[in-house]
């Protein structure tokens, strides 16, 4: 009798400890939302690298009674923290520095104002959220899913917005991953035919000195101007830096691979696993994600305007396609911008060309960063 | 230390945000610019000629190129297949004379195949 009652007792507070116990539809319906982002990652490929880890982390977060953020240190906590105290969207810039070839925007530093101009689409989410009711911090924090920059989305939703993180990055890599398919309908609705046809001068040769010395530079001017922005920046740059400087391959093929890919499955688990029921499951959550849409159009539309403006007044040299690169999303922006190209002249290479506001779109969106930081923080 | 917002109206937000980014970039333009003209490994450009200033220089008569050599062609290859080989080659941009021409053995794994494959994308 006494087995029987101590078997019976026992088996309760098992019960009483598993997740079934404390599981409720909301946790329900997050897991669900985690398997259909899972779905999209691993079938479909929308950012797999990124939506993987964000999907598989949601899903964790939502069984109850894990104690991941309880008292005790843990493996998720710990990642949880790569988050909160912003080390891994730096780090993540110092992979990009390593990949990224900065020699096309060198070679025509006048792209870094399409870079700019795509901006607009940050500052109309901006505004947009604030109409609907959020307040001044959360909707700088939504606005810069217009940047169509990852990292700095995070970056700047862990310090204005916190609570807002898990929906602000899954709207971020969404469109990320959504790219070819937003952009081409506003690209030919705001190009004629034959600005599509523009055939662009090949780039001068940049040499290494101008390599080298331009992350430097960069860092310098942009860390002296706006300080809150100087880690993400000094990390891109400084990737940059090993990758140029020709005699640190073994530290530029770090960090543009193992580091780079340690940290994405950091950041994207730990981003994941602030998607619980109870901060996810609002009207807001719907409201970010359109918001997003509005700032990732504005800001295609704004570098498309301001590429019709620069080829007005080079007398037809630039290509207007190119403008719509200088939202971030490197370097798929750009290879749409070639892909719109193509199809209206096969055989006109806008790549090259393209990846000129690429890259300056990166700069860009982390100038709009640093400078609502140093406005509203 | 946190602040109260300067401004929470956003179309203000908006104007200072616009002006600092693209004050921030067009710096940024000025900087690489800045950075070319003091380059000092930069190959200093050449300042263009006209015509009525191109200095008058004696043409050498050239002497005539040696006849090309024919092909070492393999039993079995017929003279259409090298043209056709020639004329693709010739596409490609290739000026060079075709010097030897061999039916490739293609018993083998295609592990093999792959590697050749391979071998002649990198050439």
């Amino acid at each position: 009798m006494e087995a029987l009652n101590a078997f019976s007792v026992s088996l309760q507070a098992v019960w009483n400890d598993s997740g079934f116990s404390a599981f409720t539809m909301g946790n329900g319906i997050m897991i669900l939302v985690g398997l259909v982002l899972l779905y999209m990652a691993f079938v479909k490929e929308f950012e797999p690298l990124l939506l993987g880890p964000i999907a598989f982390g949601c899903i964790l977060a939502n069984f109850p009674n894990t104690g991941f953020f309880g008292e005790e240190m843990n493996v998720m906590k710990a990642i949880n923290y790569g988050i909160t105290y912003e080390i891994f969207p730096p780090l993540i810039f110092l992979g990009i520095g390593a990949m990224t070839d900065f020699s096309p925007l060198l070679a025509r530093p006048s792209t870094l104002l399409l870079g700019a101009a795509a901006q607009i689409g940050v500052f109309v989410a901006l505004g947009g959220a604030m109409v609907v009711g959020f307040n001044v911090h959360e909707a700088a924090a939504i606005g810069i899913i217009g940047g169509a920059d990852g990292p700095t989305s995070i970056y700047l939703s862990t310090k204005l917005a916190p609570h807002l993180l898990g929906a602000i990055a899954v709207a971020a890599y969404s469109y990320m991953s959504l790219v070819p398919m937003i952009q081409p309908p506003i690209m030919k609705l705001m190009t004629t035919q034959a600005e599509r046809e523009i055939v662009m001068k090949e780039l001068r040769q940049v040499t290494k000195f101008e390599r080298v010395v331009f992350p430097i530079v960069a860092t310098i001017f942009i860390s002296l101007l706006l300080p809150p922005i100087a880690a993400l920046l000094g990390c891109l740059m400084l990737g940059n830096l090993f990758r140029e400087s020709g005699v640190t391959d073994r530290l530029s093929d770090t960090a543009q691979n193992a580091l780079i890919n340690i940290v994405t499955i950091f950041l994207g688990t730990g981003t994941g696993m602030t998607m619980n029921a109870e901060s996810f499951l609002r009207t807001d959550t719907l409201l970010i994600i359109g918001l997003g849409l509005v700032a990732f159009m504005g800001g295609t539309a704004g570098g498309l305007i301001f590429g019709k403006i620069m080829c007005k007044l080079t007398g037809g040299e630039i290509n207007p396609l190119i403008g719509s690169a200088g939202v971030s999303a490197v370097p798929m922006a750009a290879r749409v911008s070639q892909l719109v190209g193509m199809k209206s002249k096969p055989g006109n290479y806008l790549l090259m060309h393209a990846m000129g506001p690429n890259v300056a779109g990166v700069i860009g969106t982390a100038v709009a960063a640093g400078t609502m930081l140093a406005m509203l923080k | 230390m946190e602040h109260s917002p300067v401004t929470t109206n956003p179309l203000i937000i908006m104007m200072i945000n616009m002006t600092v980014v693209f004050i921030v970039l067009v710096s940024l333009m000025f900087l690489i610019k800045l950075i070319h003209m003091v380059d000092p490994t930069k190959e200093p450009e050449k300042p263009a000629q006209s015509d009525e200033e191109e200095p008058l220089v004696a043409v050498k008569s050239e002497p005539l190129p040696a006849p090309e050599p024919t092909p070492v062609v393999e039993q079995g290859v017929s003279p259409e297949i090298i043209a056709a080989i020639s004329a693709a080659i010739s596409a490609y941009g290739f000026a060079g004379q075709v010097k030897a021409v061999r039916i490739i053995n293609h018993e083998g794994t295609p592990w093999r195949a792959s590697a050749k494959f391979n071998n002649l994308q990198r050439k």
